[in-house]
């Protein structure tokens, strides 16, 4: 079977996990002060900065009147990986990163209050160790709630995989890089919990038709488990704001 | 930066203020603004360090490789600087937009490392002439608040200063190739001699004057700008011996310009001296503060604070 | 709690990189103590007694065991006795146990995982309490040392909390390393060296006996008999600058003294010699060694040499009778060989051996030798109390270690098989030697089972066709009882285009996955065991008798699953269409072969039946001659049964097997359906369809073959299979009609063995079958007793939407493990067998002489090889180098007017002897031609012993013919390949 170890007998993962937990996520908001918003998100040792600039007037040619333009660029620091990377963007694997952010970002905003402009949506992986895609996106979800851009709902993303424990199967949350190159399969989901809607779905490797639904409901309830972190990190920013910042400067 | 917008009364403002050493925001003219400065807060890299000077955010992650040294300097290692200037600092960046000022950079960087009194690449030499160490210092530029070079060099020198070659034994094999072993002990590693590593300093000729560590608002009365790029002082990295060294004089490793404007050579020189008293104190600063950070962090693991604060 | 693990590691490309690692700790972990105030267990969680008695009378007080790793290394075997309970294993000593050995860490699971056994594993490495970090310039094993340490103070702490002082149970560390156990009693821990714990142990008989004699053979320099190893870091630089080589060591075995090491850069094997040129290896070991310069070389000695009977004591001799006779004395060059010497050991091989204990002379003695059946294994010593009892035992031992000044490795005492020269103990010999899995089937397998009397359910009828009102009867050979397939064949309606008749054929095979569904406990054990092993009188079943030989079994008049491939085929043979399906049958008959074919041959039978049969015996003829124009070889091996006595199960009187048509009919058939389901599966799972090849063989394999058939006569064109089917056919020797068998037997022995592999690791061409002369191949038709065919009908299920698919079988790697696993179990099947009828042949021959004819196999330079066709027997008949002179070039010996060469016929007396209880071997000696001073003379004419002529009732053997034999070599006799 593909990847025995991943659980021990004692249904540990490698680090120590169990299959329905989630990496230690920590995160804060507004840690620039340049950009519109901006958020800090670390998943284990993933670690990602999302800014977010905007909305603004977009320009001519990419300008629509139905709603705003989601510009997102994704890109991957050259020391963010174990052995280093040589350019941090335009690879095939970020073009197609960015792509898949605004699959998912643009079904969390609510695009058609700001017709004819754009949003400039940037996510730099300073650390790379597994889920890089899924942090990008719940770092830029914050983002945009530091940018005060209204939102459907959070955007959450979270991965799942497969592993086997005394012949049952037995999805795992929230895969780490070495879980993710024992070869199983991937399953990355973004969502909007709060409508149990999904606004991304990717998998790589190949994984038995019977065995999807386990796997896509542990990531769907990882984004839920997600969602309740993110929602907590943002209230506890906006109160600390609240007492601190803003009222100092009035 | 763009979109800044100065009347001509303020811009007589700050000029006065710069002639008369006593900046807008009441610093003097070689006074530095506030740093923020953190060390090993990548954890994959070899060295890594994060420093934030107003609102400019420079992180830098130092990582190994190895490599053949060039047939030239059998005993050297390699150094390659690169810049990345993320997205995140501006919207212009985005692609390759901010791929000029990066190179610029890099090239600032490579230059003032390039002599060896500055940078000694013998410790990097694993096997003479078959196998050296190759360090990827990268630079990525995550929020710009002026004085880029400057707070680039800083960050660079603290990263370096964090960074821990792994110990290696190398044995020569018949047929002229290198044995590497490597311990299992993760605390088996060196760190890096770089007391001498250079810093740079932004040198804003506001009038007749200059000062370093233009605030924006600075850097919109100035015409043009000197770069030097100075040879630090290894006595501040070693305490311990510390009176076994004397003092080194800086040395000048590059000098560069930038902007629009000219300047008299008297004002050259009078910059280049002002730039020496300004690198020296930011030097004493900058390893005073390296030197309490790993005291405080024995052993390879510390608690990092990072973006979270 | 939240930490990182960071370490360096090379990689591939030589970089090295940093790596880091998140590493959780937790507070959620139990202790599985049922004396623990604190942890929130849930009932079945408990797992250490609250109260555990005490085996040990140096701790006369209720304990808790742990071990460090080493315990668990060495001392496996004690482990695995009942002994021991209420044992605590750490997390950081599984994960080395692992790490070091497999085969140990599996072992060790088992234990674990008996209930019976009170053995908890605790998750020490992400307890926060319990977890270590490694400090600066500590060495990985310190490090281990101190997480063991720091476990076990935690339990002790941790035990006492709530408890009342005395009331709860106290921990007691085992450790051999003298350093740690200091350290620990320093830290107020309780510790104690396995050595002493077990022999203060009451009540367990035998358990010292297993007690590991580990000692670190290096250290031992007093006394020396041996030079010490290199260091592993000296044998990896020697490696890397090319100074030494490493290879797997392989004894000789004939002279116990000698040995080669096969090594890429030298085209002949590396002879090593002497006590000293082996320096410790074991068959099988990885070694270093050191390639002496070429004026020291040698040739192999081509003497034979045994270990002598006694005990020499801890004393190396007999080398220089050794080295003298392999001086180049005449300095052919080509018999030069490079020799050298063992360096080291990377890693060793050793595993249990079967065997029997020498008992020393002095009475009381408890150091005793012993003595491995097989014989490229070293005597070991061992230390036994009970040899008494073991002196008449075959016994199983493990090798522990072998330090330099003794002259035989130390090894202990694991168990006795039963007493020597009874049958079951001389089966369980030969299973264990070819590592075939024979344990009774555990209870979470049986568990798997249907009940025994279920009957096929009325909605899995109504799934199926149902051809129970088809006529389908089983062709199989006598005594069989897991029929796994049958057959029917009846005229259809309407005729081909070509004006031909149409015939609808259909081969229906046991269902068995309907039983062994995937990822059960059953499945995985009938993967693990991957075939049925026929032995002589016993069958080692791979999937439990009930479904082997009930449930599955296709009997006669009885409702079966079945999984049906059906064809439509026109009355030249000329397949029109095939159908796959599951299917309900019934069968009309079950048959044996001879059956079959007196109803074939009796024309007054009209019947269904008879029809059928006829239908089918026609259809296969044509089938057959097709395949034979395609190139298909007919090859032949020698194959026999025994007839037992029905008592003593003894073999009494040994034949050839009968060939019938029916048996070609059969395997015919099975053929076609092997291939129609290769085809299909290999179209439905390019990546993952499990296949069957044959490589054709290289030439050079031929080229001792050739120049035999060149010296009768025949050219033999081996090009291609067709070429050599062809010229096999046409080698016919008037007046010898055994020749061409014999042609065939040798010409199968020049053939590479057939394998299992799956899709996706090989290109298309590579698919080929070279003995059937078919494209594509697979096994589908004996689910009963092979799992390559459970496999098989899961694809094919799969296919035909019939069953789901599951991951695994998806999987090319995984298929490819799997592969690799039936290979190595049906070779060692076949090797169990072929040793199985050695066996037997010897007791058939314990009390008898016998003169018969005999072939020439092939010409060696001190002996011929000879097969006696009447009992498919061979073995080396001895010729003495005084009389005999070798001719190397043409391949035969000569004696005067006497020559003696490949093909040639001979008379041989056969006699056993039995003077080494172990290695019972059969004599051949030459009776004609006769050769004055060397022949064998009979007394008077009447001299033949026949002492089964006794009207002694004779029997058939109770179980199922071995279709297989030699598995992958393909032979006409053999129903399917």
């Amino acid at each position: 079977m593909p990847g025995p170890d991943l659980l021990s007998s004692q249904g540990l993962r490698l680090d120590g996990r169990r299959p329905n937990e989630l990496r230690r996520i920590r995160c804060k908001l507004g840690v620039f002060t340049q950009p519109d918003g901006s958020a800090y998100l670390e998943q284990g040792n993933t670690k990602v900065l999302a800014a977010v600039y905007g909305p603004h007037q977009a320009s001519k040619s990419k300008s629509t009147t139905e709603g705003v333009v989601v510009n997102c660029q994704y890109s991957m620091a050259t020391f963010s990986t174990g052995e280093r990377k040589n350019r941090p963007r335009g690879d095939r694997k970020s073009q197609e990163m960015s792509l898949h952010l605004r699959q998912a970002l643009t079904a969390a905003i609510k695009t058609e209050l700001y017709p004819r402009s754009q949003i400039d949506i940037y996510v730099e992986v300073l650390q790379a160790d597994g889920g890089a895609y899924c942090a990008g996106v719940n770092a830029a979800s914050l983002a945009l709630i530091d940018a005060g851009i209204p939102l459907r709902a959070y955007a959450c993303a979270c991965s799942a995989s497969m592993a086997w424990r005394n012949g049952e199967p037995e999805p795992l949350l929230d895969v780490g890089h070495v879980e993710e190159a024992a070869g199983g399969v991937v399953l990355t989901v973004a969502s909007l919990p709060n409508t149990g809607s999904i606004a991304l779905l990717e998998m790589s490797h190949r994984l038995h038709m019977d065995y999807f639904k386990v796997v896509l409901s542990r990531a769907m309830q990882g984004c839920r488990d997600i969602e309740i972190i993110l929602d907590k990190a943002v209230r506890d920013h906006l109160a600390e704001g609240w007492t601190k910042q803003d009222v100092v400067t009035i | 930066m763009a979109g800044l917008l100065l009347s001509p009364t303020e811009k007589v403002f700050i000029l006065h203020g710069v002639q008369d050493d006593y900046r807008s925001d009441g610093r003097s003219n070689i006074d530095y603004r506030p740093m923020e400065l953190e060390t090993d807060v990548v954890s994959h890299a070899s060295g890594s360090a994060r420093l934030r000077l107003a609102n400019t955010d420079i992180l830098v992650g130092v990582k190994t490789e190895i490599d053949v040294p060039k047939p030239d300097k059998p005993d050297c290692g390699k150094l390659e600087f690169f810049v990345d200037c993320s997205a995140n600092a501006t919207p212009e960046f985005e692609g390759r937009g901010g791929e000029q000022l990066a190179n610029s950079i890099s090239n600032m960087m490579q230059k003032a490392y390039h002599s060896s009194q500055a940078f000694n690449l013998k410790q990097l030499c694993i096997f003479e002439g078959k196998q050296c160490w190759k360090l990827y210092i990268d630079i990525l530029i995550l929020e710009c608040g002026g004085n880029l070079c400057d707070a680039v060099s800083l960050a660079v020198k603290a990263a370096l200063f964090n960074t821990r070659i792994p110990f290696v034994k190398a044995a020569l094999m018949d047929g002229g190739n290198i044995d590497l072993q490597l311990s299992d002990d993760p605390y088996d590693s060196k760190l890096l001699d770089v007391g001498s590593a250079p810093l740079l300093v932004t040198l804003c000729k506001i009038g007749d004057k200059c000062v370093v560590d233009p605030s924006a608002e600075e850097e919109n009365c100035s015409v043009i700008s000197l770069i030097v790029g100075l040879t630090g002082d290894r006595k501040y990295y070693y305490p311990k011996d510390a009176d076994k060294q004397q003092s080194v004089e800086s040395k000048c490793t590059t000098i560069g310009m930038n902007g629009p404007g000219s300047v008299a050579p008297k004002t050259l020189k009078d910059a280049i001296n002002q730039g020496i008293v300004a690198a020296k104190s930011l030097d004493e600063a900058l390893g005073q503060a390296l030197l309490k950070e790993r005291q405080q962090n024995i052993g390879i693991k510390k608690h990092s604070y990072g973006f979270l604060k | 709690m939240w930490t990182t693990k960071t370490f360096l590691t090379k990689t591939k490309r030589g970089n090295i990189l940093k790596i880091v690692r998140e590493h959780y700790l937790r507070d959620d972990l139990l202790c599985g103590s049922s004396a623990c105030n604190i942890c929130p267990h849930k009932d079945e969680e408990y797992v250490l007694d609250s109260k555990p008695d005490s085996v040990c009378a140096l701790f006369d007080y209720p304990h808790y065991l742990l071990l460090d790793t080493n315990v668990v290394l060495h001392q496996i075997d004690v482990l695995e006795e009942d002994a021991l309970k209420n044992v605590i294993m750490l997390q950081t000593v599984l994960e080395e146990v692992k790490h070091q050995n497999t085969a140990i860490f599996q072992r060790i699971l088992e234990v674990i995982n008996n209930k019976k056994r009170k053995f908890y594993s605790f998750v020490n490495e992400h307890h926060k309490d319990t977890y270590v970090e490694r400090n600066p310039g500590e060495k990985q094993n310190d490090r281990n040392d101190r997480a063991i340490r720091k476990a076990a103070s935690w339990y002790a702490l941790h035990l006492s909390v709530n408890n009342v002082a005395g009331q709860f149970p106290q921990i007691v560390l085992l450790t051999d390393d003298e350093n740690n156990r200091k350290i620990a009693q320093e830290e107020g821990i309780v510790c104690c060296s396995v050595k002493d714990y077990i022999e203060n142990v009451n009540g367990f008989v035998g358990l010292i006996d297993k007690l590991s004699k580990n000692v670190i053979p290096e250290t031992c320099s007093k006394d020396a008999l041996y030079p010490a190893h290199f260091t592993p870091t000296q044998i990896h630089t020697g490696i890397r600058n090319g100074k030494l080589y490493q290879g797997t060591f392989h004894a000789s075995r004939d002279n116990f003294l000698e040995g080669t090491v096969s090594v890429n850069r030298f085209e002949k094997p590396i002879l090593l010699q002497g006590h000293i040129g082996i320096n410790r290896a074991v068959d099988g070991d990885l070694v270093a060694i050191e390639v002496f310069p070429e004026e020291e070389w040698r040739k192999p000695s081509d003497i034979v040499l045994e270990d002598k009977a006694d005990d020499p004591g801890d004393l190396l001799e007999e080398e220089s009778a050794l080295l003298s006779s392999a001086k180049p004395l005449d300095s052919s060059k080509d018999e030069i060989t490079p020799t050298g010497k063992v360096v080291g050991i990377i890693r060793r091989k050793w595993r249990q051996y079967c065997g029997i204990l020498m008992p020393s002379k002095f009475p009381g003695a408890t150091r005793h030798l012993f003595t491995p059946a097989e014989k490229r294994i070293p005597r070991v010593r061992i230390e036994t109390r009970q040899s008494d009892v073991l002196a008449s035992q075959r016994i199983l031992v493990a090798l522990d270690s072998w330090p330099r000044n003794s002259r035989y490795p130390l090894g202990h005492f694991v168990r006795a098989l039963g007493p020597i020269g009874d049958k079951d103990a001389e089966n369980e010999v030969i299973l264990l030697e070819h590592d075939v899995p024979h344990a009774r089937f555990s209870e979470a397998v049986l568990a798997c089972l249907p009940p025994n009397d279920w009957t096929i359910p009325e909605e899995e009828i109504k799934k199926r066709v149902d051809l129970r009102s088809i006529c389908i009867c089983s062709v199989d050979p006598p005594g069989c009882t897991d029929i796994d397939d049958a057959l029917h064949a009846r005229p259809i309606d309407g005729v081909t285009a070509d004006g031909l008749k149409k015939y609808e054929v259909g081969v229906h095979i046991a269902d068995v996955t309907y039983f062994v569904r995937p990822n059960t406990a059953l499945d995985k054990e009938a993967a693990s065991r991957s075939t049925t092993v026929y032995l002589v009188d016993r069958r080692i079943d791979m999937v439990p008798d009930l479904l082997s030989s009930n449930l599955c079994s296709l009997r006669g008049g009885e409702e079966r699953l079945a999984f049906s491939c059906v064809w439509e085929i026109d009355e030249n043979a000329n397949v029109l269409s095939t159908k796959f399906h599951k299917s309900v049958i019934k069968s009309a008959a079950a048959m044996t072969y001879e059956e079959a074919q007196i109803t074939i041959d009796n024309s007054s039978r009209k019947d269904e039946i008879a029809r059928s049969l006829r239908t089918l015996n026609a259809l296969a003829k044509k089938l057959k001659q097709k395949r034979l124009d395609n190139g298909a070889l007919l090859l032949a091996s020698p194959e026999i049964r025994f007839q037992v006595d029905s008592e003593t199960h003894d073999p009494v009187e040994v034949q050839a097997k009968k060939i019938m048509d029916t048996n070609s009919m059969v395997e015919e058939f099975m053929l076609l359906a092997n291939v129609s389901v290769a085809e299909k599966l290999a179209e439905e799972f390019p990546q993952c369809a499990l296949l069957r090849r044959h490589p054709s063989p290289p030439p050079a394999n031929f080229t001792t073959f050739l120049k035999a058939t060149r010296q009768q006569g025949f050219e033999i064109d081996v090009s291609t299979n067709k070429s050599f089917s062809k010229s096999l056919d046409e080698a016919v020797l008037p007046g010898r009609p055994f020749f061409n068998t014999m042609l065939r037997i040798m010409a199968t022995r020049c053939m590479q063995q057939a394998v299992y592999f799956s899709s996706g690791t090989l290109s298309h061409p590579d698919y080929y079958h070279y003995g059937l002369a078919c494209p594509i191949y697979t096994h589908f038709t004996s689910p009963i007793r092979r799992y390559a065919d459970v496999i098989v009908h899961r694809l094919l299920a799969a296919c035909i939407g019939e069953d789901v698919t599951h991951a695994s079988l998806l999987d090319t790697k995984q298929a490819d493990s799997i592969c690799d696993n039936l290979n190595y179990r049906h070779r060692q099947a076949q090797y169990a067998g072929r040793a199985s009828v050695a066996l037997n042949t010897h007791i058939l021959f314990k009390n008898r002489i016998e003169i018969e004819s005999a072939v020439v196999l092939s010409v060696k330079r001190n002996a011929l090889q000879v097969l006696i066709p009447k009992y498919g027997l061979e073995g080396p008949l001895y010729l003495p180098s005084d009389k005999f002179t070798y001719n190397e070039e043409e391949h035969y010996q000569i004696c005067s007017d006497v020559t003696l060469k490949t093909f040639d016929e001979l008379t041989v007396r056969l006699t056993l002897d039995s003077t080494n209880l172990q290695h019972r071997k059969l004599v051949f000696q030459l009776v004609k031609p006769h050769v004055p001073g060397f022949s064998y003379v009979p007394e008077d004419s009447g001299m033949e012993v026949e002492s089964v002529a006794s009207a002694e009732e004779v029997k058939e053997t109770p179980i199922k013919k071995r279709k297989e034999t030699k598995q992958s070599k393909p032979k006409k006799k053999s129903k399917n390949q």
